[in-house]
């Protein structure tokens, strides 16, 4: 050592006390420990594990708001009586509403669609004052409503409304379909 | 260092392959005991582990190695109430647990030369460790223990005399 003086003997001797080494324990532990510690993936994969759960969250959701559909569909079942205590209340109509009831309701006979692609639909849709005419003069039989791909709460208001004009036969066969069609979905009490 | 921060854990293990031994003798021939030894240069490398993250090029990574290790062999002792001197006549009697294993030199002499570095106030034998096991300069140890340079020689020269002193050749 040109620093300070190194005496070979001296590192000779202490090279002779031996070379212990840590056990392959030790070297195992502290070795799965480094693997163990955060990578650099670790905190991206983090991120995107968090949004693809907010996006599924998202879309889970997205159906079950009261959205255009079911708010379009309630005044035209209900054209008089108003819902069962335990029945969601529907939101009062309005002209955009009809307009896209209308739509959907041609679009659903068309073809049977999933509760996203409804929901999509139904955010895609714009009012046209042809359509709101058009809707003005379906009528929808309870059988018919029942049957169709409606959202699950909009159904379950159909079920009340036909309960309510003491149309039971109808009414339970429409619930028999609903529980087919949605086995997990949580039915309010009054209608079970 | 830099490679393993970055993710690569083929790095650490290359690092840890390189260093495991030089540590694992500095740290058995501070504190003398294989069982607390073991502990303690665990946590060193669990130390250097979760501080990757804060490693940057301004030291070799040996320098950080040894500081880390410094420090907590600094905890360790204030822990058990010692105090670390340098002075000549603080010398602790040598503890026992820790039985070197002679080889080729006279038995005798190699005893007395590990009674004598088992004897090195801490500061001196922790210099004299550094430079012999780690192999770093002065410059070096003075960073990794946060003393001067001067200071660092001055060990180096007090735990050098003692052990050739140990050996016959004072």
């Amino acid at each position: 050592m040109a620093e300070t003086e190194r005496d070979e003997k001296v590192t000779t001797g202490y090279r002779a006390l031996g070379s212990e080494e840590p056990p392959r324990t030790l070297d195992e532990a502290i070795l799965a420990a480094s693997h163990r510690s955060p990578s650099r993936w670790r905190v991206p994969l983090s991120i995107a594990a968090v949004l693809v759960l907010a996006v599924g969250v998202t879309l889970r959701m997205l159906p079950q708001r009261p959205d255009a559909e079911s708010v379009a569909l309630a005044p035209q079942v209900m054209e008089t009586p108003r819902p069962v205590a335990s029945a969601p209340a529907p939101e009062q109509p309005k002209p955009a509403a009809l307009a896209t009831e209308s739509r959907m309701r041609k679009e659903v006979a068309a073809k049977p669609a999933s509760r996203e692609s409804i929901a999509a639909d139904a955010a895609r849709s714009t009012p046209a004052p042809a359509a709101a005419g058009a809707a003005a003069e379906t009528s929808v039989g309870a059988g018919k409503l029942a049957a169709a791909p409606l959202t699950p709460e909009a159904w379950l208001e159909r079920i009340a409304e036909l309960r309510k004009q003491n149309r039971k036969r109808e009414a339970d066969e429409s619930l028999a379909e609903f529980r087919k069609r949605y086995p997990d979905y949580r039915i309010p009490e009054p209608l079970r | 260092m830099l490679a393993y921060r970055q993710g690569d854990a083929g790095a650490f293990e290359a690092l840890y392959a390189r260093h495991k031994g030089p540590l694992y003798r500095f740290v058995l021939r501070s504190v003398k005991e294989r069982a607390l030894a073991e502990e303690l240069y665990q946590e060193i490398w669990m130390r250097v582990i979760e501080a990757r993250g804060r490693y940057s090029v301004q030291a070799k990574f040996t320098t950080w190695l040894y500081t880390i290790a410094h420090h907590r062999l600094t905890d360790h002792w204030r822990k058990r109430g010692l105090q670390l001197v340098a002075a000549d006549d603080a010398d602790p009697p040598a503890p026992r647990g820790y039985e070197p294993e002679p080889r080729a030199q006279g038995r005798q002499e190699l005893q007395r030369l590990a009674a004598a570095l088992a004897a090195l106030p801490e500061l001196q034998r922790e210099t004299f460790l550094l430079h012999e096991e780690a192999g770093m300069t002065l410059a070096a140890i003075a960073a990794a223990t946060g003393a001067t340079e001067e200071a660092a020689k001055s060990r180096l020269r007090y735990a050098l005399a003692k052990l050739r002193e140990a050996l016959g050749d004072g």
